[in-house]
């Protein structure tokens, strides 16, 4: 019965396959989609990088509620793990006191943070934050932009955690939360500004363009990282922490 | 930007703003974040109510680029009875969730984590899953529906997870991962159009779509995809399981919007994008499902043992009738008739349907389970929510004069003009089957019982939340003159009653 199953199954998804793949074959083989006119029109934009134009200005709405959706998979996630591991988003109140319900994350192989980790770390934070922010500024004109440079900030982040896994739970929990929600307020409050003038949502036009991408980028790095390093911690169960909370508990690690 | 376009603006806004504040704040802030969204949330859908009444159907660039290169927000009669639904379930649930969660926890109450967990992390994925969907109904772009059925799927799977048990957490990844592949099919559709036109605006692909090969396909994958999401019968396998164990105002939300929302998204796309490219006979193939599913959802809830499960399993039924709509396609003259029937019946049925739950989580608070077997004498406990669940059983049932008989009636008579009895036999028998899966708990609500009752207290909140929504289901019946002049603004499905014979 089983084996019905599963091959009626996989007749139907190579018959999926097979028709999106004819679909796809019969495309039209010279294609420029919208690229022309992206072009045409990227001057308006105050970016050089098309990729950035149409991320942030053409369709600066779809990116809006992406940055919500990463904001939401952050708490989410959250919101699935036991509050005993309060390095997510939880208030860490009652922590001691939760019988360890819930998802409680997969053991990752690490050992403990020796020399060289601690010291790699020390040696690459600077350049990492350095870089990230080349990536930022450079996303205006050439490829980069707040997604690579959010995405190199939270590698930073996962590094030090891993080498001192109570930093999280030592950063106060409303600082986690507000740079979580930062770049969604930056974002959607330098949209509502053409609102109030009489223009559309996210209308960014003339010199101010540029300045006002680009700060909404900053913004969005920083949050972008936050979601990436929390999805981290969230999922990871870090060793000298469980045993904190062991301890709290009285169980002993 | 013209009014309509901010009121539009602020309906998207409004939830999500709230839902960032309720998570950065924490603690107590989510049920005060709820009540100012909600009140946003009446204020801009009447004005934006009021713009439609004097203007007709409103687009609104964002970004002021317009089409193709930007997105535009578009909202006629169809987006507006939506909104109309996504207020009225909305603020019952928000109100029937402010008894249900409480505040705070009360000083007898002993500390639970998972308690508290789902007390503060309600509020936020509620607003996400608000926001979520005044973005999906607002949406004229098809990329843009996929960006609002991301942010409404993820804050159900949060949702769905809230409840501490083991199932809850098998049922929120199942739904995941079969909401995921419902999106990726749906956002292959989107790139093998994007590949055929170069334009992702729905108005613009309703002019220039053709029946190709890749338009068929297309079609075939996103029109898949959102059924998965929709949980049409044989795709409903995640549904009982997800919303039969969910926190009450949950279910009643993922029940009464969020699948209702998934069908809104297919039948949008079938009266603008595809307008040209739907055939008779796919239409045909989905109302001979939506008819399977009202006879195999029903007898399903009949069988239940659990009050939850036979809910969610009406749901499975339930949803058989919107697609009952997709039989009228290439009809010119029902096909009209019949979709106003199906929006009106989508309309009561979240009512409905949303009031049955909350009265089920009254029921299964003050009783501690939700046998059937053991609630015998529960009427005389909680005579309130018994009454709506009987108003909303009423409505699912078709009796007049609810809104379930009005979009029924509407159904019926495109069906009998288009000389589809089968339809006609479907709907009449899908209504006799509701009564089989109604009755059972009023019987035994009504029933004398022997042994004295051990009943925890039930906030009155909860209670006159989940009357209220019956009785707006039944309301629905008796003003529907209203709402269905509401739905022919701007003449949501000429598309398909213009439609030509398929080449």
């Amino acid at each position: 019965m089983a084996i019905l199953k599963r091959t009626g199954f996989a007749v139907l998804v190579m018959l999926l396959g097979a028709g999106a793949g004819a679909a796809v074959l019969s495309l039209p083989p010279e294609w420029n989609g919208l690229s022309d006119t992206v072009a045409a029109r990227l001057d308006e934009s105050g970016v050089t990088n098309p990729v950035t134009a149409v991320l942030l200005n053409f369709r600066g709405y779809d990116t809006l509620l992406e940055i919500c959706v990463l904001m939401l998979a952050a708490f989410a996630v959250g919101s699935f793990v036991s509050e005993r591991r309060s390095a997510g988003l939880g208030t860490g109140r009652g922590a001691a006191e939760t019988s360890g319900q819930g998802h409680r994350g997969v053991e990752l192989p690490i050992a403990r943070p020796g020399r060289v980790l601690t010291g790699l770390v020390r040696l690459l934070a600077p350049w990492i934050i350095l870089v990230s922010g080349y990536l930022l500024w450079v996303g205006s004109h050439a490829p980069g932009g707040a997604f690579q440079a959010g995405a190199l900030l939270a590698s930073l982040g996962v590094l030090i955690v891993l080498c001192d896994h109570r930093l999280l739970p030592r950063t106060a929990s409303w600082l986690r939360r507000v740079l979580l929600a930062l770049g969604f307020w930056v974002f959607a409050g330098f949209g509502l500004v053409p609102l109030m003038f009489g223009q559309a949502l996210l209308q960014f036009s003339g010199p101010a363009a540029g300045w006002v991408i680009l700060g909404i980028e900053t913004a969005c790095t920083v949050s972008i990282a936050m979601v990436l390093l929390l999805l981290f911690v969230c999922n990871a169960r870090l060793p000298s922490l469980d045993a904190d909370a062991d301890r709290a508990r009285g169980t002993g690690a | 930007m013209s009014a309509s376009g901010a009121w539009m603006v602020s309906l998207v806004l409004a939830p999500l703003l709230a839902a960032s504040i309720a998570l950065v704040v924490g603690r107590r802030s989510g049920p005060y974040a709820a009540l100012a969204a909600a009140a946003a949330i009446v204020c801009s859908l009447a004005g934006l109510i009021g713009q439609l009444e004097r203007h007709g159907a409103a687009a609104s660039a964002v970004g002021g680029w317009g089409s193709p290169l930007g997105i535009q927000l578009h909202a006629d009669g169809l987006s507006v009875l939506m909104l109309l639904m996504s207020a009225l379930v909305g603020v019952g649930v928000t109100a029937y969730a402010w008894g249900y969660f409480g505040l705070a926890r009360r000083r007898d109450e002993p500390f639970n984590a998972a308690a508290s967990r789902a007390r503060e992390s309600f509020w936020p994925l509620w607003l996400f899953a608000w926001g979520g969907l005044h973005a999906l109904f607002l949406s004229g772009d098809i990329f843009n529906l996929y960006v609002a059925l991301e942010l409404l799927t993820l804050s159900a799977v949060g949702l769905i997870g809230l409840a501490n048990q083991r199932t809850a957490s098998f049922a929120a990844l199942r739904y995941l991962l079969a909401s995921l592949v419902g999106s990726l099919f749906y956002l292959l559709g989107v790139a093998l159009l994007y590949g055929e036109y170069a334009v992702l605006d729905c108005q613009r692909l309703l002019e220039l779509v053709q029946g190709t090969r890749a338009t068929t396909c297309a079609l075939a994958l996103m029109t898949l995809g959102l059924m998965l999401k929709t949980a049409l019968f044989p795709l409903h396998f995640w549904l009982p399981l997800a919303h039969g164990n969910s926190p009450a105002p949950v279910s009643a939300l993922l029940s009464s919007l969020v699948v209702t929302a998934c069908f809104y998204a297919i039948l949008r796309l079938w009266c603008t994008v595809f307008a040209n490219a739907g055939t008779p006979g796919a239409g045909m193939l989905l109302a001979l499902l939506g008819a399977a599913a009202i006879v195999y959802g029903s007898l399903q809830a009949i069988c239940q043992q659990r009050l939850k499960m036979l809910i969610a399993y009406s749901t499975v039924a339930q949803v058989g009738y919107l697609f009952l709509g997709f039989a009228f396609l290439g009809r010119s003259a029902s096909a009209v008739l019949a979709w106003q029937g199906v929006v009106y019946y989508a309309l009561s049925h979240a009512c409905a349907k949303g009031a049955m739950f909350l009265a089920a989580g009254s029921i299964m608070r003050s009783a501690g389970h939700d046998q059937l077997e053991g609630l015998a004498g529960i009427g005389k406990q909680l005579p309130v929510s018994v009454f709506a669940f009987g108003l909303a059983g009423m409505s699912l049932m078709g009796l007049p004069p609810s809104g379930g008989f009005v979009g029924k009636w509407l159904l019926l008579r495109a069906a009998l003009e288009a000389g589809l009895w089968w339809v006609a036999v479907t709907i009449l028998a899908g209504g006799l089957l509701a009564a089989g899966y109604t009755f059972p708990l009023l019987e035994r609500a009504l029933a004398n019982r022997a042994e004295p009752w051990v009943a925890r207290r039930v906030p009155r909140g909860m209670e006159l939340a989940s009357l209220v929504l019956a009785l707006c289901a039944v309301a629905l019946g008796l003003v529907a003159a209203q709402p269905l002049e509401l739905l022919e603004i701007g003449a949501p499905f000429q598309p398909l009653a213009s439609q030509e014979a398929n080449p």
